[in-house]
């Protein structure tokens, strides 16, 4: 069995870390999903406002890719749809009432097993979850046409204060094993499952890593161990999502239920929590005290989206994270020793050796400077990609350069640890997404 | 602090867009932020960002040059005392020496933060941090005797040729504190060349340098010569030391190396530079030895030792402080052995074989900024043929 070290990177150690018992929390009144945060997707309304829908039914589809359509994750009426400017989707609300679900073909291990590419594939998409697939390059929305040459599936988690996959796996072992049979079917290539310890899972290659993270992230190990070539498609899915897959095929219904945690040093009461997709903030944060100001996130730190307590949470997030957002300008901070629990770093510019946990609040701790190459980056990349090179090709808008630099194999994900490290405080990440933006345009 | 912080909150408004010192919003900026730590929140990409920014970053080099400092001042007074005859304290020394330097340092930084000021207001960029490096960098490379005016010239023309006209810090192609001494070694070379002793004394007082000493000489062994030599102390341990005359914080390896270490330690500077440039000096150090053996020359540099080398003239400040500053130097860690390993050898090479200048690093060094991105393009190079051979399989 393969196994990958990583050895660049860094677990960032952020307090409000969740407990991972999983905590029950009502269930919320209304769920939403938000069209427009889907990359590259055209989408297009399949309910109106007031139309009643079950868990499964479709809420709209993809206008260039029309048997894509997305899932309702609850029972109930279509509450409201929200357009924002040049008639863009914002979101698609549902008011939650009662739980029924739309019913499909039952599968068991055996039929699944013997079933062939057509039949999972059309049953994935009649189900209207073929959204839960990714993929790479370019990480969005996969497409039924493309057979891509391998699928990979992290079972591994090493973004700050989320789910530990681990136990969840475990205590869902048929319907991943299910969803995970399934998905061999789609691909002539394997189902490469990477995880921290070896697991017994059959149709699928299975791979550890160890390190730190981004280890846990699908585009480092695509990287570590197969890398993507131009021309080739590698879908990816997460591991809750294999599940929900494995329970569509074993349960005929689609189970829009996930563990999410809710964590942050704003956080006074990180826990993890069993949530819809879509599932309204306010919902998800109920027993968290939020006197002080604090920002909050659906997502992991690196990555998330700044939400309020009336958003909804991200289609693939599985955490909600909680920041204090109170910046204080201390006196000649730039001397600060840095024993305390606020100064944080990588570098060893700061001398935090003996504390633990730290309570990161949104202080971007210092401004926007030209770059100053002292490693910052290439520490926390374990990617053989020079990224300061790839950065400035992204720049001058060289789009040979940047492929021959391998931006095909890079994601905006796997580089939020740059940014997070940056003395120059670049947003390297979003350079990236830009380079690969500026890639796929150009076809 | 809180009544600083009142005040600077209360003439913010003034400074910002449409008051009446909008122009002068860049130094605004830089005072405000330089006193107390930014407020600036995340935007965008990770909403929690690490500790370090460049502020810190360049600070903290500042604080790696103040073993130096101190070494360098009271060195600069035991070489007056030296020169004049007398015994000292060393804290006579640390007096006599700082009444030398402070004027130097303050001298130059007035006009560093001077021309960093004017370019941020007139180029509407905020003021970069380099330039505090960069002054603190100046006065160490400078001889005592240096009249200031020289010292504001050779810091106008590092700061604004060196760096302001590529755009600021992390533009600049060439070290601006070395530019700013070749500029001086270029100009004025009577005065810095590097073959007399530089030590506050009488009128007329002088020596030769330790690197002059053999390289003045024909057919002899270089350090029977230097142990020779009379007017000062050019034992090894000595110049390990650094009770030499010389630039003012040039002379001291073990006070450098505790800086150096401190860097590497942060991370701020590259070991990988430093280790080859070592490497790369004791490697053509021992080739010059070689050669000197079988050729017979009468280049008495030749027989120079590499362990000498090391603590002679200005290799040990300029590969510590100068060869790692990370805009100039090759980018990549393949690039930086290859930049530090050639930095070495060239030292070597220019102190050696060529007769005009017995020092070498601060040559090596600018030479080698210029070939910094050129070092880059091959090691990315062989990124990109690995990666196209694997597309190609």
């Amino acid at each position: 069995m393969n196994h990958i070290i990583i050895r660049k990177g860094h677990d960032i150690r952020i307090a409000g870390v969740p407990s991972q018992e999983v905590t029950s929390v009502p269930g919320s009144e209304t769920v939403a999903i938000s069209p427009k945060t889907f990359r590259g997707v055209k989408p297009k309304l399949l309910v109106n406002e007031g139309d009643t829908v079950q868990i499964g039914s479709p809420l709209f589809f993809d206008k260039a890719k029309p048997n894509v359509k997305w899932a309702s994750p609850a029972n109930g009426t279509v509450k409201t749809i929200q357009f924002g400017a040049r008639r863009i989707i914002e979101k698609i609300e549902i008011k939650v009432d009662g739980s029924e679900s739309i019913q499909g073909q039952v599968f068991t291990s055996e039929q699944l097993t013997s079933a062939n590419r057509t039949t999972i594939l059309n049953r994935i998409l009649e189900a209207n979850l073929f959204p839960l697939i990714r993929q790479r390059p370019f990480n969005k929305v996969a497409n039924p046409k493309n057979f891509p040459r391998d699928i990979f599936i992290s079972a591994v988690n090493t973004a700050p204060l989320s789910v530990d996959l681990d136990p969840v796996i475990e205590s869902e072992k048929a319907a991943f094993q299910a969803g995970v049979t399934a998905l061999s079917k789609l691909t002539d290539g394997n189902v490469v499952v990477t995880s921290k310890k070896a697991m017994e899972l059959q149709h699928a290659e299975v791979q550890t890593i160890s390190g730190p993270h981004p280890a846990g992230n699908v585009g480092i190990q695509i990287h570590q161990s197969k890398p993507i070539k131009p021309g080739e498609i590698i879908w990816s899915v997460n591991a809750q999502h294999v599940i929900t897959l494995g329970k569509l095929f074993l349960n005929g219904s689609y189970s829009p239920d996930i563990l999410v945690t809710i964590a942050g040093p704003g956080a006074t009461n990180p826990q993890t929590v069993s949530a819809k997709v879509g599932a309204r903030i306010g919902s998800l944060i109920l027993n968290q005290d939020l006197s002080e100001p604090t920002r909050l996130i659906s997502g992991n730190v690196l990555t998330g989206q700044t939400v309020e307590v009336d958003n909804f949470l991200g289609f693939y997030d599985s955490s909600v994270s909680i920041v204090l957002d109170t910046v204080d300008r201390p006196f000649m901070g730039m001397l600060a020793v840095g024993n305390s629990k606020s100064k944080y770093s990588i570098t060893n510019t700061f001398l935090t050796f003996g504390e633990k946990l730290f309570n990161f609040n949104t202080a971007q701790n210092g401004e926007l400077r030209a770059m100053v190459p002292i490693n910052a980056w290439e520490n926390v990349l374990p990617m053989d990609v020079y990224p300061n090179a790839l950065y400035r090709a992204i720049l001058a808008q060289d789009i040979e350069e940047m492929e021959q630099l391998g931006m095909l194999e890079c994601d905006d994900e796997d580089f939020a640890l740059c940014s997070f490290s940056c003395p120059s405080k670049i947003d390297v990440g979003k350079v990236i997404r830009d380079g690969l933006n500026m890639l796929e345009a150009e076809g | 602090m809180k009544w600083l912080r009142d005040i600077l909150d209360k003439i913010a408004p003034t400074f910002k867009a449409s008051g009446k010192l909008e122009k002068l919003y860049p130094i605004f900026e830089a005072t405000d932020t330089i006193l107390f730590s930014t407020g600036e929140r995340t935007h965008s990409g990770p909403h929690i960002r690490d500790s370090v920014d460049v502020k810190r970053v360049m600070i903290l080099v500042v604080i790696a040059l103040i073993p130096c400092y101190i070494f360098g001042a009271m060195n600069v007074g035991y070489q007056m005392a030296v020169a004049l005859g007398q015994t000292s304290t060393l804290q006579e020394n640390l007096m006599n020496g700082a009444f030398k330097i402070l004027p130097i340092i303050a001298v130059a930084f007035a006009s560093g933060a001077f021309w960093e000021l004017l370019f941020a207001v007139v180029r509407r960029h905020p003021v970069s941090e380099g330039f505090l490096v960069t002054c603190a960098l100046i006065p160490l490379v400078m001889p005592p005797t240096i009249p200031l005016w020289q010292v504001a010239v050779a810091t106008t023309f590092g700061i604004v040729i060196g760096k302001e006209i590529f755009g600021g810090v992390g533009m600049n192609i060439f070290n601006p504190a070395l530019v700013a001494r070749a500029f001086l070694f270029f100009t004025y070379p009577g005065r810095i060349s590097g073959d007399k002793v530089w030590a506050s004394g009488p009128d007329g007082y002088s020596g030769a340098t330790a690197l002059a000493v053999p390289a003045a000489e024909l057919s002899q062994d270089a350090v029977t010569l230097l142990d020779s030599v009379t007017q000062f102390d050019f034992s090894w341990i000595n110049l390990f030391m650094g009770w030499i005359p010389g630039s003012i914080g040039e002379t001291s390896t073990l006070w450098i190396m505790v800086g150096a270490v401190f860097l590497a330690l942060t991370g701020i500077a590259s070991w990988r530079v430093m280790a080859g440039a070592i490497l790369g000096l004791t490697g053509m150090a021992a080739l010059t030895n070689f050669m000197a053996e079988i050729t017979g020359s009468t280049n008495t540099m030749l027989t120079l030792p590499a362990h000498y080398h090391l603590v002679m003239g200005g290799f040990a400040f300029s590969v510590a402080f100068m060869a790692t500053e990370p805009v100039t130097g090759a980018h990549t860690d393949k690039g930086r052995w290859i930049y530090g390993i050639f930095i070495g050898g060239l030292t070597v090479i220019i102190r050696s074989i060529n007769p005009a200048y017995p020092e070498g690093a601060m040559l090596a060094i600018l030479l080698m900024n210029a070939f910094a991105s050129l070092i880059d393009y091959f090691v990315i190079q062989g990124n990109i043929k690995r990666r196209m051979v694997r597309y190609a399989q």
